[in-house]
């Protein structure tokens, strides 16, 4: 497989904080990538340099062959973003807010069929202030899509969402990877990381301290000796949660 | 080029929807225009005259009789109680008593005369020192025409064609050029620091988007905005209050719309600089309202104190208003106003060196 993201030796620093402490990976096309790390860890700006909204301070990087920091407005072109905060312009509606950016990045798009792929076509006319977060969230995928971007950056995508509006996305992420599109997330939630992810690279201090398939590490893990006292339990709260209140989005 | 124009109406459409941006941009100058040109607060007002005539005879009622004929005066018969009363309420502008003696006869010099007293009140020199003059007036006419003598010195009346000003014809310039003035700085100052902080102008550099493409959207979109604030201002003037801009309408909007992108880049300047909308309204009242009142918007800028008349001179929204206003009342070109244009032209050097500095896209 092919590296659709090439990252070498990154730095960025704001002041006296290194945020980005020279790292080096590469996602492979196709792939779902997690970056994943306590809050305050690098992904955001890491993401954020990648997404041509922020100049790293030295090392490359290479999305689709673009080079980021040479030729940034080229690179948008070929990347999708939904930021941590998903916020678009007031007064208009979620069919406007789709078409709002498919003009900026010059393109025309059925938005209708863009907001059915994202199990939106009923809040069409909605405005999008009116819309709940699992819904906006979705909405903000959506608008990531407009360009037909060769990777997707998603960044905290289920922070905040209940369990239902959460799982609903995972299968949006998945739908998304099969129709070919390379997804890069960041996530502070290790359970969504081991369900999408194919790979996952875990940054603390601005540094990737490990790399590797979830099932990976975790056999690497237990290989070091690790063990955690067993509990002989077939669900956990979450799975009695959703049993009690059903897998059906819970959105108006 | 076709990208600036469809974000323009995508970004028009939105602004019209928003319920709060027409309340201020197109109800609140209405408010504004329909209160003041119905105070007219430039008309001097009757002087309110109280007359205690204690000699109720033949010659005192001719007299009064010959006072009320006068338009100025707002007569009212009193006791000399009750009108100091009033007069300390400041009710009333002035008492007039004629005494028990009063009688219009020829004299002769030496001989004791009957003697009208004024009292006046000190709250209102304006028209005391009026009614005074009218009152000196008429008890001159009353004494030439019993002495048979005429006037040594005769006055004749000449009005000056075109300097019958109203106050509606004042203050529409005025209503016009404040308003530009708010809406522009406060349309994209909250607008834009809510979009700032939530995150809205990240996720658009995120696009391919040009900042300037963006910028332009915004401008063009506030300046048809102002546009039809001007029109709708001007058709309110015209068919409500009889004002008819004597420059014609079209300069009249092209100064309202320099004025707009003056305050426009003043407007980004501070959207810039403000971390959060609660910042806005302090900093923008703080450049609006000297402006409000020493730019004669309501009244002359002459009202300002004089030491600081040349600061006050100077202010953006003075060459606005005295450029409106001289195209409204005096029927000026845009070639007569030329010096206040180029106020505002030096003004917005200022103010889009000031949104280049503080407006930046890659801080946000």
């Amino acid at each position: 497989m092919t590296a659709i993201v090439t990252v070498r030796d990154l730095r960025k620093r704001y002041g006296d904080i290194e945020a980005v402490r020279g790292i080096s990976f590469d996602v492979l096309q196709g792939e779902v990538f997690g970056l994943l790390g306590p809050n305050g860890a690098g992904k955001t700006t890491t993401v954020e340099i990648l997404e041509g909204l922020r100049k790293a301070d030295g090392g490359d990087a290479i999305v689709d062959g673009i080079d980021v920091s040479k030729e940034p407005a080229k690179a948008k072109h070929r990347v999708g973003v939904q930021l941590q905060q998903s916020a678009f312009p007031e007064n208009f509606t979620a069919k406007e807010t789709v078409e709002l950016f498919a003009l900026c990045y010059g393109v025309t798009v059925d938005a209708m069929a863009l907001l059915k792929e994202v199990d939106l076509a009923d809040k069409a006319g909605q405005r999008q202030e009116k819309l709940s977060g699992g819904q906006r969230q979705r909405l903000s995928i959506a608008t990531a899509l407009v360009n037909k971007p060769r990777v997707l950056f998603l960044d905290e995508p289920t922070t905040g969402l209940d369990p239902q509006a959460r799982r609903n996305l995972w299968e949006l992420v998945r739908g998304i990877r099969q129709s070919g599109t390379t997804v890069f997330l960041t996530t502070h939630y290790m359970d969504e990381a081991e369900v999408l992810c194919d790979r996952v690279a875990v940054m603390d201090h601005g540094q990737i301290i490990a790399m590797d398939p979830p099932r990976a590490l975790i056999t690497a893990l237990l290989g070091r000796g690790f063990s955690k006292p067993v509990i002989q339990q077939q669900a956990n709260l979450e799975d009695v949660f959703l049993d009690l209140t059903g897998h059906e989005l819970r959105e108006d | 080029m076709r990208q600036a124009l469809l974000l323009t109406l995508m970004y028009f459409r939105a602004y019209v929807r928003d319920r709060t941006a027409i309340f201020f941009s197109l109800v609140v100058p209405l408010m504004l225009l329909l209160i003041f040109g119905s105070l007219n607060l430039g008309a001097f007002g009757k002087v309110s005259l109280a007359v205690d005539d204690q000699a109720n005879n033949a010659a005192s009622q001719q007299f009064v009789s010959g006072l009320e004929k006068i338009d100025t005066l707002s007569i009212t018969r009193e006791s000399s109680d009750s009108a100091v009363a009033a007069l300390k309420r400041t009710e009333l502008d002035m008492l007039l008593v004629v005494p028990k003696d009063f009688a219009i006869a020829p004299t002769r010099a030496g001989q004791p005369v009957p003697t009208l007293t004024i009292y006046g009140n000190d709250a209102r020199p304006q028209q005391v020192s009026v009614g005074e003059s009218i009152v000196i007036e008429v008890i001159t006419r009353l004494s030439f025409a019993v002495n048979q003598t005429a006037p040594v010195i005769s006055l004749k009346q000449e009005d000056v064609q075109g300097v019958r000003l109203r106050y509606v014809d004042f203050l529409v310039p005025g209503i016009l050029g404040v308003n530009v003035m708010q809406l522009a700085i406060f349309s994209v100052a909250f607008a834009l620091v809510v979009d700032k902080r939530r995150g809205v102008l990240r996720r658009i550099m995120a696009t391919p988007l040009k900042p300037s493409t963006f910028l332009v959207s915004q401008v063009v979109t506030r300046l048809i905005m102002a546009t039809l604030q001007v029109l709708i201002m001007i058709a309110v003037s015209v068919f409500l209050f009889d004002v008819h801009p004597l420059g014609g309408i079209l300069p009249l909007l092209l100064v309202a719309l320099f004025g707009a992108v003056l305050f426009l880049t003043i407007g980004f300047a501070l959207a810039g600089w403000a971390e959060t909308e609660n910042q806005v309204p302090a900093i923008a009242q703080l450049i609006t309202l000297p402006q409000f009142f020493f730019s004669g918007v309501f009244f002359s800028k002459e009202a300002a104190p004089e030491i600081i008349r040349p600061i006050t001179n100077l202010l953006p929204l003075t060459f606005l208003n005295d450029a409106l206003r001289e195209i409204s009342v005096q029927g000026a070109t845009l070639w007569d106003v030329r010096t206040q244009i180029l106020g505002l032209l030096v003004w917005t050097a200022i103010g889009l060196a000031l949104a280049v500095r503080f407006f930046r896209f890659d801080r946000f």
